[in-house]
C-alpha cells in the first residue's frame, strides 16, 4: 500500500493555500479605512487552516484507494465527454434530440443493448420534454426540432 | 399550550389541498429516492431543489415538499436492504441483518410491512420531540451572540465528521475548501472582489445549488460508471402477508426503545441517523438477550433499526431549524433551499417564519400518516420499480440534474461548471475527502464571517471576544472534543459496527 494519493492532494492544497492566502494579501484596503475585520481576514484565516491540513496530509497520509485504469478510466473519460458534450449541444440541437444521445450513449456505456439504451433516451426526453414544456410551462430549448 | 396553538396553524398551512397534493408528490418521490440503490437522500432532495425553485413554489410549499422527501426517504432504504441485502441509504444498513435473512426464508412481505410500521412509529416519535424540544432550544439560541454563533459553526463542522468518521483532519479540510469556496465573489461588507479573475459569472459568487447537485449526482453517475454495477442485483420474491397481530404487538417496546433512542442519536452533533439505526439494533440485542434470534431474521431486528433511523432524521431537523446549523448531509441540503428561500434559518424563524417552520412540522406528521398509508398497499409497486437497473436510472437522474440546474437560469456556463464540481466531487470521494462538509462549508460559509466581523467589532478588535463568554468556551470545548473522539473511540465503535455486520451468516 502506498499512500501517494493524499501526497498528492496535500501538496495541490498547499499550493492552493499559499496561493489563496497571497491574493488576499494584495486587496486594497477598503475605502473608509482598515477595520478590525477587513475582507482579507476571514481568507487569511482559511489559508492558514488550509495549510496545517496539508501538510498534515503530507505527514501522515492514508493509504491510497484503487484508481481505475485501462477500461475504467476510459469509461470514466468517455462519460465526461459525453456530459460535457451534452451542456454544449443542450442549445443548438434542442433538449429531444441532445438528451437522446446523452442518456442514449450513457446507460449503452454502463451496458445496457444499444437499442434499449437510445429508445431509453427518447421516451426520458421526450417525457420530460412535454412535462416541463406544457405540464409546468418551463421552456426547454426545441432546437432543430422547433416550429414556427 | 403556546406550542399547541402553533401546532395547529401549521396543520392549517400543510392540510391545504395544494401542500398536500405536493406532501403526497414527495413521500412518494422520497420512498423511490430512498430505495432505488445509488441515489442516495441527500442527492435526491439536491436534484429536487432546482425544480422547487423553478416551479415557483411558495416556500412553505418548498419546503414541505422537500421534508416530505427527506422523511420517505428514510422509509424507502429499508425495501432494498431488506429484498436486495443492499442498503438503499447508508442508515438503512443495519436493517439488511435481520431484514434480508427474512427475506430468504420467504418472509419479505412481513418484513417490509413491519418495518413500514416501525418507520412510521420512529418518525411519529421523532417528530412529537421535535414539537417538544425545538420551541425550547430556540428560544435558549436567542441568548446567544455573534461570538457564540461563530463558535456554534465550528462546533457543526469539528462534529460532522461524526464520532465514527475515520479521518477528522480530512473533515476540516473537506469544510476549509467548501467555506473558500463561498469566499468568492463581491464581498458584502466591503465591496471588494474576491477571487472574481474579472470573471462576471463569478461576481455573484458560486451558486451552491449547482455546486451540490454536480458534488452528488455527477460524482455518483461517475462511480458507478468505475464500478460497472450497471446491471444491478436479483430480487428476492415478496411472498404473501402472514404477520399476526399478536406478532406485531410483541414489537411494539422496541418499537418504542428504537424511536426514542434514534431522536436523541438525530438531535446530537456528529451521531446521525446511521448511528441512531446502530444504536437501537445493538440495545434492542442486549435487552432481548437470548430470547431473540437477532442476525437470523428476527423480526425486531428489523423494527429496532427501522424505528431508530426514521426517530433520528426527525431529530436532525432539531439543529437544523432552531440553529440553522444542520448535522447531516440531507438537513444540510435543506438548509440549503431555505437559505435559497431567502430566509434566515435559526431561532428567529420560529417567530418570522412562524407559518413555514410549523408547516413544515405539521407536514412531517401528516407526511408519515401518507407515508404509512403508501407503503402498505404500494409497497408491490416500489418493488418493480427497484428492478430497474441503473444502466437506465443513473443516465436518466443525471438529465433530470442537467434541466434543473439549466432552468434555474438557462445558461450552459453553470451546466459546465456542474460538471467541473461533479469531477471534483469524484476525486474528492476517491481521496476519501467527505462531501457534506463543504456543502456545509458554503452554506455556513458566509454567516460564519459575518459573525466573526461582528463580534470583532463588538470588541473592538478584540479577538479573546470569541472564547470570553462560558457558554462559547463550552462551544468550543465540544467542538474541540469531536474533532479528539474519533481518535479515541472511533476505531473501537468502527470495529464493533463492521462485526454487527459480519455476524450476518448471509451477508456478503
Amino acid at each position: 500500500m502506498t499512500s501517494l494519493g493524499d501526497r498528492i492532494l496535500g501538496l495541490g492544497l498547499l499550493v492552493l493555500a499559499v496561493a489563496y492566502g497571497w491574493a488576499a494579501q494584495q486587496w486594497p484596503e477598503p475605502f473608509g479605512g482598515a477595520e478590525a475585520v477587513g475582507p482579507d481576514t476571514f481568507p487569511t484565516i482559511l489559508a492558514v487552516v488550509l495549510v496545517a491540513g496539508s501538510l498534515y496530509l503530507m505527514i501522515k497520509p492514508d493509504p491510497d484507494a484503487r484508481w481505475p485504469l485501462g477500461k475504467s478510466a476510459l469509461e470514466l473519460v468517455v462519460s465526461l465527454v459525453v456530459l460535457v458534450v451534452y451542456a454544449l449541444l443542450l442549445e443548438p440541437l434542442g433538449f429531444v434530440i441532445a438528451t437522446t444521445l446523452a442518456v442514449g450513449t450513457l446507460s449503452w456505456r454502463m451496458g445496457a443493448a444499444p437499442q434499449r439504451a437510445f429508445l431509453t433516451g427518447l421516451v426520458s426526453a421526450v417525457v420530460v420534454f412535454v412535462l416541463f414544456n406544457y405540464g409546468l410551462s418551463l421552456s426547454l430549448p426545441a432546437g432543430l426540432l422547433e416550429v414556427n | 399550550m403556546e406550542t399547541l396553538g402553533f401546532l395547529m396553524e401549521g396543520f392549517a398551512v400543510a392540510l391545504t389541498p395544494y401542500n398536500l397534493m405536493f406532501a403526497l408528490f414527495g413521500a412518494f418521490v422520497g420512498t423511490l429516492i430512498g430505495c432505488l440503490p445509488g441515489l442516495g437522500p441527500a442527492n435526491g432532495v439536491a436534484i429536487l431543489i432546482p425544480l422547487a425553485f423553478t416551479l415557483g413554489l411558495p416556500p412553505e410549499t418548498a419546503m414541505i415538499l422537500l421534508t416530505s422527501v427527506y422523511a420517505g426517504a428514510m422509509y424507502g432504504g429499508r425495501i432494498s436492504s431488506i429484498l436486495l441485502n443492499i442498503p438503499g441509504d447508508e442508515p438503512a444498513m443495519m436493517t439488511c441483518l435481520d431484514g434480508y435473512p427474512m427475506a430468504q426464508k420467504g418472509r419479505a412481505a412481513d418484513a417490509l410491512a413491519v418495518s413500514a410500521i416501525a418507520s412510521f412509529t420512529g418518525g411519529l416519535i421523532g417528530t412529537i420531540g421535535l414539537i417538544m424540544l425545538a420551541p425550547v432550544l430556540a428560544r435558549f439560541a436567542l441568548t446567544f451572540g455573534p461570538a457564540e454563533y461563530f463558535a456554534l459553526f465550528l462546533l457543526a463542522f469539528a462534529t460532522l465528521g461524526g464520532i465514527t468518521g475515520k479521518n477528522p483532519m480530512k473533515t476540516v479540510i473537506a469544510a476549509t475548501l467548501g467555506i473558500m469556496v463561498a469566499t468568492v465573489g463581491i464581498d458584502i461588507s466591503t465591496g471588494t472582489q474576491r477571487y472574481t479573475f474579472g470573471v462576471l459569472e463569478l461576481y455573484e459568487g458560486i451558486d451552491f445549488i449547482l455546486a451540490i447537485v454536480g458534488l452528488f449526482a455527477i460524482s455518483e453517475l461517475l462511480f458507478f460508471v468505475e464500478s460497472r454495477l450497471g446491471k444491478g442485483r436479483k430480487s428476492v420474491q415478496i411472498g404473501k402477508l402472514t404477520l399476526t397481530p399478536k406478532e406485531l404487538i410483541s414489537t411494539v417496546p422496541t418499537q418504542l426503545r428504537g424511536g426514542v433512542l434514534g431522536f436523541i442519536a438525530g438531535v446530537l452533533p456528529g451521531a446521525g441517523a446511521s448511528l441512531g439505526s446502530f444504536i437501537s439494533y445493538t440495545l434492542e440485542k442486549q435487552i432481548l438477550g437470548r430470547k431473540a434470534r437477532f442476525g437470523e431474521g428476527d423480526i425486531r431486528g428489523v423494527v429496532a433499526p427501522e424505528a431508530g433511523n426514521n426517530g433520528a432524521s426527525s431529530g436532525a431537523l432539531v439543529p437544523m431549524l432552531t440553529l440553522g446549523v444542520p448535522g447531516s448531509g440531507t438537513t444540510a441540503v435543506l438548509l440549503a433551499m431555505l437559505i435559497s428561500l431567502n430566509i434566515t434559518p435559526g431561532p428567529l424563524m420560529f417567530t418570522q417564519n412562524a407559518d413555514i417552520v410549523w408547516g413544515v412540522i405539521a407536514a412531517l406528521l401528516v407526511g408519515n400518516v401518507l407515508l404509512l398509508l403508501l407503503n402498505i398497499p404500494l409497497v408491490g409497486f416500489f418493488v418493480r420499480l427497484l428492478s430497474i437497473p441503473p444502466m437506465y436510472l443513473l443516465p436518466i437522474v443525471t438529465m433530470v440534474a442537467f434541466v434543473g440546474i439549466y432552468s434555474i437560469s438557462h445558461s450552459t456556463f453553470d451546466l459546465y461548471f456542474m460538471v467541473a464540481f461533479g469531477v471534483a466531487g469524484y476525486l474528492l470521494r476517491k481521496l476519501e475527502i467527505p462531501l457534506v462538509p463543504i456543502i456545509l462549508g458554503m452554506l455556513l460559509g458566509p454567516e460564519m464571517e459575518k459573525n466573526l466581523g461582528h463580534a470583532l467589532v463588538l470588541s473592538d478588535g478584540d479577538w479573546s471576544v470569541l472564547w470570553s463568554s462560558p457558554l462559547s468556551i463550552t462551544l468550543w470545548g465540544i467542538a474541540a472534543l469531536g474533532l479528539a473522539l474519533p481518535y479515541l473511540v472511533g476505531p473501537l465503535l468502527r470495529r464493533r459496527m463492521n462485526a454487527a455486520m459480519k455476524e450476518s451468516p448471509v451477508s456478503d
